[in-house]
């Protein structure tokens, strides 16, 4: 009993920052969806409208294309960032000269502030004065224009993420790789197991759970990215890279349509939900159940 | 001898006199006495008049009243972002807001702002003697209410005008090609066509030359509002489309069906203009704001453009940024027949009068200082420095300031063309919905720039488009 309540206090200060900084804002979020609320509007104040917001949202062809977008975004990117980040930590786990060095540089991308790394692609990518479309003008004759090219323009905000936060998903994978026994590898060599049988049999089961939890936090990450975006191509051209993250921002802030863009949010949030939960099941619940069986 | 005996005693008195009295302080150490140990915050957009009050003016008013200022300079999006955020949640964390004047129709209709003209005759004691309201430009009336009341400080105050390389304009083997290319002398454009011939022929001059040459900037960035302001601000008004196409006299109508012109003949013919001119200037026009514009023309890139003037002075004279020191000609932009008469009457403009004003958010907690400071900004004492420094006029006086009318000369006459010719040009709309129509509609003309669709169809989508957000807004009934 007395355990119990020294756990609630000690647990007391997190679940109040929690409450006040996740939980509050949240409920206040929902109730916002809720109504109609531009304070430029001609009554600036908040008026119910029930599910409106939730209806529009059905039918807003910019809001649909923006979750399109974004979903393409976060699967080319979450991959190739998991994919690289396993062989640049297969990498490390190897003795060559300069490792330390390597790692070190590797690193460096994570500490450097969303806004930044999209000020500096944007200064590397603009035509006319950025070194990459000067390079692939003189090397391949090749016209980088990221204010025209969408495609382009898509293309580069998934290698600057990838560039930004691979080394996240090294560093964990070599974690966990690093924790590994020696012992199943061992016997795995013994019983005669090929290098591809080695990594799906033994390795990848292994380190399922840094893998999922890192797929997660990239997952959530890059469905609500914003500042780099932002920064590199505003969006544009067009909408071809108003991911929701930003989409969210212009209706909320330039648009000032509050009660919408709560809406917006919330539903994005549910979709995050349910997009973590399919994966949760298809990787993890679905294999528990197999072996319950 | 006499006389120097008397001449020393008179001067041993004087100089005790000033040791023993104590020194006569000046209105600004005396009022701000008060407040000392106050510190004041501002936010406003990084631009040249902005940092120099951050620079120069706050640390100035500083050490004559012993109140610190702390300026943030940020970009545009972001300054309105944390003002607005600011103002309606009533944080108070700012005291002083940057207002462009196209929000300031908002600030009012929502109560963000101090009366500052009734605040200083509310308490006289805060009137500095060297502010009067009534020495700034008629700049000065976009911040007033239906009372006459100010709300802003004016601190900038230019128009997008029309700059031109005067070397290229004037080079004798250039003229020389270009009066046998097209059978005109080469002068500055009067109207759209000669504008586009000139545009087009230094296109194809720095092509067949191989020089990084093009015939004109192009504020055309596809997911930025810049390029919908280029538009809707200085290129639809020289054909004759003005307030955006929006008439708030019929119902706020920007359909012609309903009485407006968004889509009117002279906005799709002005659309057209501007995009053959998008086509034909520097390859980074697309992803180019109003910052890219002008180093685009300041490294010597583009034969000609509208530029905002705030750009124009470091463009004409700073050696360290631009390429194109002494080489820059100022004009009025190109227009249709009819515009200028317009303009003349009274009914409409041939371009865009930017500008914006420090304003006093109603939720500071520090407001008496904040007027101190905001009075100290506009004093007629500090504005020839700060206009050299960057080329805005607010004051009516600063333009007989010795130091601006020498750079007037290196500006090519921009200061006298403000003074002159400033009231041909107009800021925006006294609408107070402005970033949600330009929102709603902005989609749409980023996928004009792209060609996913045509010019004439984007602008009868835009025009539904405002209709439909004015009437979500309630505006329109």
């Amino acid at each position: 009993m007395r355990s119990n309540r020294v756990g609630w206090l000690l647990l007391a200060p997190t679940i109040a920052i929690l409450g006040i900084f996740g939980i509050v804002p949240f409920l206040y979020v929902l109730y916002v969806a809720f109504h109609q609320w531009n304070p430029f509007g001609a009554n600036p104040y908040m008026i119910y409208n029930g599910a409106n917001n939730f209806r529009r949202l059905v039918f807003d062809n910019e809001f649909l294309t923006s979750i399109a977008f974004t979903l393409k975004f976060a699967f080319f990117a979450v991959l190739s960032e998991v994919i690289l980040g396993y062989f640049l930590a297969q990498l490390f786990m190897k003795e060559f000269p300069g490792r330390g060095l390597f790692r070190t540089i590797h690193t460096l991308p994570l500490i450097v502030a969303p806004i930044v790394v999209g000020s500096v692609w944007r200064l590397m990518m603009t035509p006319s004065i950025g070194i990459v479309p000067y390079l692939l003008k003189s090397w391949f004759g090749y016209d980088l224009n990221i204010g025209r090219d969408a495609t382009m323009a898509f293309a580069l905000t998934v290698i600057m993420d990838i560039w930004h936060w691979t080394p996240l998903v090294t560093l964990t994978l070599l974690a966990a790789l690093v924790s590994l026994p020696k012992e199943p590898f061992e016997q795995a060599q013994i019983d005669g197991a090929n290098r591809w049988q080695i990594f799906w049999h033994v390795t990848l089961p292994m380190i399922r759970p840094a893998i999922l939890a890192t797929v997660f936090i990239r997952l959530m990450d890059a469905l609500r990215t914003v500042d780099e975006v932002w920064m590199l191509t505003g969006g544009g051209p067009g909408a071809a890279t108003r991911y929701l993250g930003l989409h969210i921002w212009k209706i909320v802030f330039p648009k000032t349509d509050y009660g919408y863009g709560s809406a917006t949010s919330v539903i994005v949030l549910y979709l995050t939900l349910v997009m973590c939960w399919l994966l949760y099941v298809a990787l993890v619940a679905r294999r528990d159940q197999k072996r319950a069986s | 001898m006499k006389h120097e005996i008397r001449m020393g005693l008179a001067a041993l008195a004087v100089g005790l006199l000033t040791s023993v009295m104590p020194a006569k302080a000046d209105f600004w150490s005396d009022a701000g006495a008060k407040y000392k140990g106050v510190t004041l915050h501002g936010v406003t957009e990084s631009t040249p008049p902005s940092n120099y009050i951050k620079d120069v003016l706050a640390p100035a008013f500083e050490k004559a009243t012993g109140i610190k200022v702390e300026i943030e300079t940020t970009s545009w999006d972001q300054m309105y972002d944390k003002a607005i955020k600011d103002m309606e949640a009533k944080t108070g964390i700012y005291d002083m807001v940057y207002i462009e004047q196209d929000i300031i129709y908002a600030y009012l209709a929502r109560d963000f702002l101090v009366d500052i003209t009734k605040s200083l005759k509310d308490d006289p004691s805060l009137k500095a003697p060297d502010y009067d309201e009534t020495h700034f430009t008629t700049f000065a009336n976009y911040f007033k209410n239906a009372d006459g009341d100010l709300f802003g400080i004016p601190m900038e105050a230019f128009i997008k005008l029309y700059l031109y390389r005067t070397d290229l304009f004037n080079d004798p083997a250039i003229k020389e090609a270009f009066k046998k290319e097209t059978g005109k002398d080469l002068v500055p454009a009067k109207t759209h066509e000669e504008y586009t011939q000139i545009a087009e022929f230094f296109t194809k001059w720095g092509k067949d030359h191989n020089l990084e040459l093009w015939g004109t900037t192009a504020q055309a960035h596809t997911g930025h509002p810049a390029s919908w302001y280029e538009f809707f601000e200085s290129v639809a008004p020289t054909f004759g489309v003005y307030n955006w196409g929006i008439d708030a006299s019929k119902n706020y109508s920007a359909s012609v069906a309903n009485g407006g012109t968004m889509n009117s003949d002279k906005a799709k013919a002005a659309l057209k203009y501007w995009l053959h001119l998008r086509d034909i200037a520097p390859p980074e026009s697309p992803a180019s704001t109003w910052t890219e514009v002008a180093t685009t023309f300041a490294a010597g890139r583009a034969a000609q453009g509208l530029v905002y003037g705030e750009n124009a002075a470091w463009i004409a004279a700073d050696a360290e940024k631009s390429k194109v020191v002494g080489n820059v000609g100022v004009a009025l932009p190109p227009l249709e027949p009819g515009v200028m008469e317009d303009a003349e009457a009274g009914k409409g403009y041939i371009g865009y009068y930017d500008g914006g004003a420090f304003g006093l958010p109603i939720t500071s907690k520090n407001k008496e200082a904040s007027l101190l400071f905001l009075q100290y900004i506009g004093q007629d004492s500090v504005q020839g420095d700060w206009a050299v420094a960057a080329p805005r006029i607010t004051n009516t006086a600063t333009y007989d300031d010795p130091k601006v009318i020498e750079m007037d000369k290196k500006l090519n006459g921009y200061y006298t063309m403000l003074k002159n010719d400033g009231k041909l040009f107009a800021g925006a709309p006294p609408y107070p919905f402005h970033a949600q129509v330009r929102e709603a509609t902005a989609p749409i003309f980023y996928k004009i720039l792209l060609g996913e669709v045509s010019s004439d169809d984007g602008l009868d989508q835009m025009a539904a488009a405002a209709e439909a957000e004015l009437t979500n807004l309630g505006y329109r009934k």
